[in-house]
């Protein structure tokens, strides 16, 4: 679905609402580009108020909230990180997937996909800093990666699309390139904090 | 946008609306610090008996907080002075009857007074029971802040500790406890007289090993280790059956047996005293050396509990790998006293589901003969 279109638009997304209905009218299309979301991800300058409804953090770890399920064609959520929290090494499930920063700092390290019958340290590729309002972009042909909020004094929030959506995935033990399939839940949905059932340990690397 | 006052608020690292009295953000980033008597000018205009929370951030402070603030603002349970430069706290803390949260993160605190003298009479000490420091000075964790009983979380994530004291178990309502980004070498077994500590985290330290008692933290539900010294964990780790978080990368964590090592046999010694203690052998002071006399009293009993045996110099160390909640496999230390003594494992998961490839060159049988002996370096 995502290829280079005839034209490309350059959006300004002059609030979180303005960018949910130009993602809406993008994603309407058959064909979407990938610069084209990203640019317009990147356009819209963080602004709190306009989020904050939906940034519930959680002590241990970091949440999921969903903001938009755009139709089915995508998922629009916020993440929230507390100091020092961090994501496992995880692939995309055949999804594209685009990350931007509306708050704080997120680190992304790569990682290459381990050989089939994984059984050494992982390799990285590469990592980097996101910054405020910056938007990266990842699918599974890139590699995969890790997110983790470095900082040990400031929480840090980022959006993220994922399209089509998802909600299983694989994760990677780092020392071994095992794989483990996990199931990703909402920690909120629109706004409102869902309860589901606990007691599934978290994984966390 | 914020309710006034609000109501006691969760500890939440969210991004906060405006506080009922914000002061106005300065400009530049790097502002000139304040003249106290302007700053103190203008929160004795904006007092208020009523207001409970107060954010003097970005401001730059001169001093510490300003004498007076109490009076002003008597009813205060939220201070976030955040970002001020503070290199003391000062007094007025000691005044405030009400306070519960403290945030007083990315300052100058560090340096010796940095928290006022007579903090344990004041109702600070029972009333307080969310405190911030992270990115600050301090080298070590003030022993002013232990007096603050009622302290249920503490960060001090991001300074320059070397060590926790082992009186951190006086904060006995501890549930939540932040020590990561300093450069911590090794934890007290006193951090686990924490009854109430349910999150821990401790990573980007330099811990090399994790003691046993800390599986006594039975009420722990989140433990932050990665980018630490790690090479194995303690066994006991298993007991820690609430656990619902656990991060370990950035460890270098043994993977695989070593499988070449040199096993040193007990001596002739030993042998003898193992045999002695075994087989209750009676003696007295009188029958043997006192040398000898006292290298029996250094028996120790094999850590297997099903073993009755004894060592004295020469214990096996042994590290199996074990599935942890159905998705790790930890290196975990057994202490053995020979290789012959059987240790029959049982691994805690919680899920029945375990690792679909399994690695049987890796995992430990309980077979003797593969019992050897880990030289880790």
């Amino acid at each position: 679905m995502m290829e280079q279109p005839v034209q490309t638009e350059t959006w300004k997304a002059r609030s979180l609402e303005e960018l949910v209905r130009i993602l809406h009218q993008i994603f309407a299309e058959d064909k979407v580009s990938v610069d084209e979301v990203q640019a317009l991800m990147e356009s819209y300058e963080s602004n709190p108020e306009e989020w904050l409804q939906y940034a519930k953090f959680d002590q241990y770890r970091y949440t999921r909230n969903l903001v938009d399920n755009g139709n089915g064609k995508f998922n629009l959520m916020i993440l929230c990180w507390g100091e020092g929290h961090g994501s496992s090494i995880h692939d995309h499930t055949d999804s594209h997937c685009f990350m931007k920063i509306l708050q704080g700092n997120l680190k992304e390290t790569l990682f290459e996909w381990p050989e089939k019958k994984g059984n050494g340290e992982m390799t990285k590729k590469s990592e980097r800093v996101l910054r405020e309002n910056q938007c990266a972009y990842i699918n599974d042909s890139i590699g995969l990666h890790r997110v983790e909020n470095i900082s040990h004094t400031e929480p840090a929030v980022s959006l993220h699309l994922y399209s089509p959506p998802f909600n299983t995935c694989n994760t990677f033990d780092q020392r071994t390139g095992h794989k483990h399939k996990v199931t990703m839940t909402f920690y909120s949905q629109f706004g409102e904090r869902t309860v589901c059932a606990t007691g599934v340990p978290q994984e966390n690397n | 946008m914020a309710a006034a006052g609000g109501g006691s608020p969760e500890l939440e690292p969210a991004p906060e609306p405006a506080m009922e009295l914000e002061s106005e953000p300065e400009p530049e980033s790097e502002p000139e610090p304040e003249p106290e008597p302007a700053l103190a000018a203008e929160l004795a205009a904006r007092r208020s008996a009523e207001a409970r929370r107060l954010v003097l951030s970005p401001r730059r402070l001169s001093g510490p907080l300003p004498a007076g603030l109490s009076q002003w603002f008597p009813a205060l349970e939220v201070l976030d002075v955040s970002g001020t430069g503070l290199t003391e706290m000062g007094t007025e803390l000691l005044s405030l009857p009400c306070l519960h949260t403290l945030l007083a993160k990315n300052n100058r605190l560090g340096g010796p007074g940095s928290l006022p003298k007579g903090l344990e009479q004041a109702p600070l000490a029972r009333s307080l029971r969310v405190l911030n420091l992270s990115g600050n000075r301090f080298s070590e964790v003030p022993p002013a802040l232990l007096q603050l009983r009622g302290l249920r979380s503490l960060s001090l994530g991001g300074n320059r500790l070397h060590g926790i004291p082992p009186d951190i178990q006086e904060l006995h309502s501890l549930e939540f406890l932040y020590l990561g980004g300093n450069f911590i070498t090794a934890i007290p077994p006193e951090l686990a007289k924490l009854p109430s500590l349910r999150y821990l985290v401790l990573c980007d330290n330099k811990i090399q090993s994790i003691p046993p008692q800390l599986a006594q933290l039975h009420s722990l539900r989140s433990l932050s280790l990665h980018n630490n010294l790690l090479t194995y964990l303690p066994r006991e780790i298993l007991n820690l059956v609430h656990l619902d978080e656990l991060s370990l990368r950035g460890n270098p964590l043994v993977v695989r047996f070593v499988r070449d090592l040199t096993y040193n046999p007990p001596s002739l010694q030993e042998l003898a005293g193992r045999t002695i203690k075994t087989r209750n052998i009676p003696y007295a002071p009188s029958d043997l050396p006192e040398s000898l006399v006292r290298y029996l009293s250094l028996a120790s009993n094999c850590p297997n509990p099903k073993c009755g045996g004894v060592y004295f110099d020469s214990c096996v160390r042994q590290i199996k790998f074990v599935d942890f909640c159905g998705k790790y496999r930890l290196p975990l230390m057994h202490y053995l006293c020979s290789p012959e003594c059987s240790s029959p494992f049982s691994s805690a998961s919680q899920s029945s589901t375990s690792q679909s490839e399994s690695d049987s060159e890796d995992e430990a049988s309980v077979a003797a003969h593969r019992m050897q002996k880990v030289l880790l370096g």
